[in-house]
């Protein structure tokens, strides 16, 4: 039985890149397509309907971030954005837009393989196999998350999270493995008024580490990306 | 620093009252203190003044003060000058006789106005003068930061690009090397390249904080947050080197860059591990001062040689004196000094029984 592969759609410019990502992918049992400007990427995008995107942001005739707006007007294709762009502020307007990755360059291909297979399965994952939807748990390690009693257990041992902690851990855990970025968190946690002050935000967080992480100064489970929001760690990790 | 004190706390409660004003902070406290200096001089001059019956000479004299320090302690001349108009005017309206009104026609009238014009004039023109030397002084002192730092940069550039010309270009020329050369080649290129990869790291945050335009992206953080990812960074780099923290039980919250300060704490504990010689433990404490936080990377490494202590941080330390010459730990060292002053705290390093220590501060309360 034929395997069904992966089709990866690269946007980059850089001739350099492109190969080393080529030959990185098809190594790794993916089906490759490029594309070295936005206008023949929009039209591949229709016209191959790609399984993922990598995404330069610094392409030579438009903004990565205008095709990342315009891919989500229709469809969910999982966008990873690989950049040479590092600010803060440049990270969370492409996770804000719609991108559910983003890799700075440099970066190394075992973490771009980790990220694309994270990426891959949170759009692949169906009710069926979803282990949340299926038993209403998320385990990583020895952390449990147990969406139905809102408990979160370590190690068997129940951590007591408030209700807003649970909230949080839970939030975090059903996208395991995706930088969520705080404008995300507080939309999803407080609602659309919810003001921007992530400051709340960030003291809960030093709050469950210390009941959920074994040592809450090297984080085994939920991750900072400094500037942007917060990582849950998944089987990748 | 009482007088800092003073005005902070004067700013702050105007904030209070009026929370929409987003005065620039220095245009705030010249306001600030050509009232303050104007009320407190007329708390003094009038109850003064019901004392005595005459023209009360000495509020001539308080307000000449008043206007020198108003002078002195705001940017520029508007202040003074207006200063010595309202000075003019109140000694004519509240002072002298007719009080409480207006008498043109006084003696000497001209003079006094003319005297304190000149006074601020004077004072203003002074005190623009010292503060442009001031400003001068310190492009002068960035111009020779940034020299040191180039010369740096290119020296930690050129070690590890030979290396990676050197290895590709055998590579390149000799197909039939044996599996294991060809490894190793190809892991020094990875690893010089890696090597280059967070040097531009460290030249980017340079930029950021010496750059005229840019100011810092200070924020409130929780400091064990960002304590926390960049170890979890440094455990990648050397998953080798036990790490251990010391930290006081409450959450701390410090305002900062927040990625500037984690390359700070990156490169420090990075350069615990690569020049110590033979780091097995990085230790990272935090204390709790009264107005800043503290918080100090010791490694049980080498140490660094007595005499390279003094110019650890200005990109200048002498070649060859440490145990890893190859590598300068000038760029490192000197773009954490020029973060952590930037934040308005201190970096200090020194050889502890056990091998070196490298502490530094962070104020904070905000400005």
């Amino acid at each position: 039985m034929r395997v069904h592969k992966n089709k990866i759609l690269i946007i980059e410019d850089d001739t350099g890149i492109i190969r080393f990502l080529k030959s990185c992918l098809a190594e790794n049992g993916y089906d490759v397509i490029t594309a070295s400007n936005g206008q023949s990427a929009m039209g591949i995008i229709h016209s191959h309907c790609p399984d993922l995107i990598l995404l330069d942001l610094g392409l030579p005739d438009m903004d990565g971030n205008d095709i990342i707006r315009s891919v989500r007007t229709w469809t969910k294709v999982p966008v990873v954005v690989i950049s040479a762009r590092s600010t803060e502020d440049d990270k969370a307007q492409a996770l804000d837009l719609g991108a559910d990755d983003y890799l700075t360059k440099p970066f190394g291909t075992i973490e771009l393989l980790a990220r694309i297979r994270t990426a891959l399965r949170h759009t692949r994952t169906t009710a069926e196999d979803d282990q949340i939807a299926l038993q209403g748990v998320y385990t990583v390690g020895e952390l449990n998350i147990d969406y139905r009693k809102h408990i979160v257990t370590r190690g068997g041992v129940n951590v007591s999270l408030t209700p807003n902690e649970f909230r949080i851990v839970a939030l975090l855990g059903r996208h395991a493995g995706q930088v969520i970025t705080y404008k995300y968190m507080l939309r999803e946690l407080w609602g659309p008024g919810a003001s921007s002050d992530n400051k709340i935000l960030r003291v809960h967080m030093a709050s469950i580490r210390r009941k959920i992480e074994p040592d809450p100064d090297q984080p085994r489970y939920i991750f900072t990306e400094i500037g942007v929001g917060y990582r849950m760690a998944s089987d990748e990790d | 620093m009482i007088y800092m004190k003073f005005f902070s706390l004067l700013k702050r409660s105007l904030q209070w009252f009026f929370p929409a004003t987003h005065v620039r902070s220095s245009r705030m406290h010249d306001l600030l203190l050509f009232f303050c200096v104007f009320a407190m001089a007329l708390a003094v001059s009038i109850p003064l003044s019901t004392l005595f019956d005459d023209n009360n000479p000495f509020s001539m004299a308080v307000f000449i003060l008043v206007v020198a320090l108003i002078a002195r302690y705001t940017d520029g001349y508007l202040y003074g000058v207006a200063a010595s108009i309202l000075s003019v005017l109140c000694v004519n309206y509240i002072f002298t006789y007719p009080y409480w009104a207006f008498n043109m026609s006084l003696m000497g009238y001209p003079l006094n106005f003319a005297a304190m014009l000149i006074v601020s004039l004077i004072i203003s023109t002074l005190t623009t003068q010292n503060k442009r030397q001031a400003q001068l002084q310190l492009e002068i002192e960035k111009e020779k930061t940034r020299a040191n730092l180039l010369q740096a940069v290119s020296h930690d550039i050129r070690t590890p690009l030979t290396s990676i010309i050197g290895s590709s270009s055998v590579l390149l020329e000799h197909e039939q090397l044996p599996a294991e050369e060809r490894h190793e080649l190809l892991s020094s290129i990875h690893r010089d390249a890696q090597w280059l990869s967070r040097l531009t790291e460290n030249i980017l945050s340079i930029t950021k904080v010496s750059s005229e335009h840019v100011t810092l992206k200070k924020d409130t953080e929780v400091l064990e947050e960002i304590m926390g990812s960049a170890i979890t960074k440094f455990r990648k780099l050397h998953p080798e080197i036990e790490i251990t923290v010391h930290k006081p039980e409450e959450i701390l919250l410090v305002p900062m860059d927040a990625t500037l300060i984690e390359q700070v704490i990156l490169n420090l504990m990075d350069n615990a591990a690569i020049h110590g010689g033979h780091t097995s433990r990085i230790s990272l404490q935090v204390e709790q001062l009264p107005y800043a936080v503290r918080i100090s990377i010791s490694d049980n490494g080498g140490g660094f040689s007595e005499e390279s202590i003094p110019h650890l941080f200005d990109g200048s330390a002498p070649p060859g004196s440490h145990s890893d010459a190859k590598r300068s730990m000038g760029i490192g060292l000197s773009v954490c000094r020029t973060i952590i002053k930037a934040h308005g705290g201190g970096i200090h390093a020194c050889n502890t029984p056990s091998g070196a220590s490298v502490f530094f501060t962070l104020p904070v309360q905000e400005e």
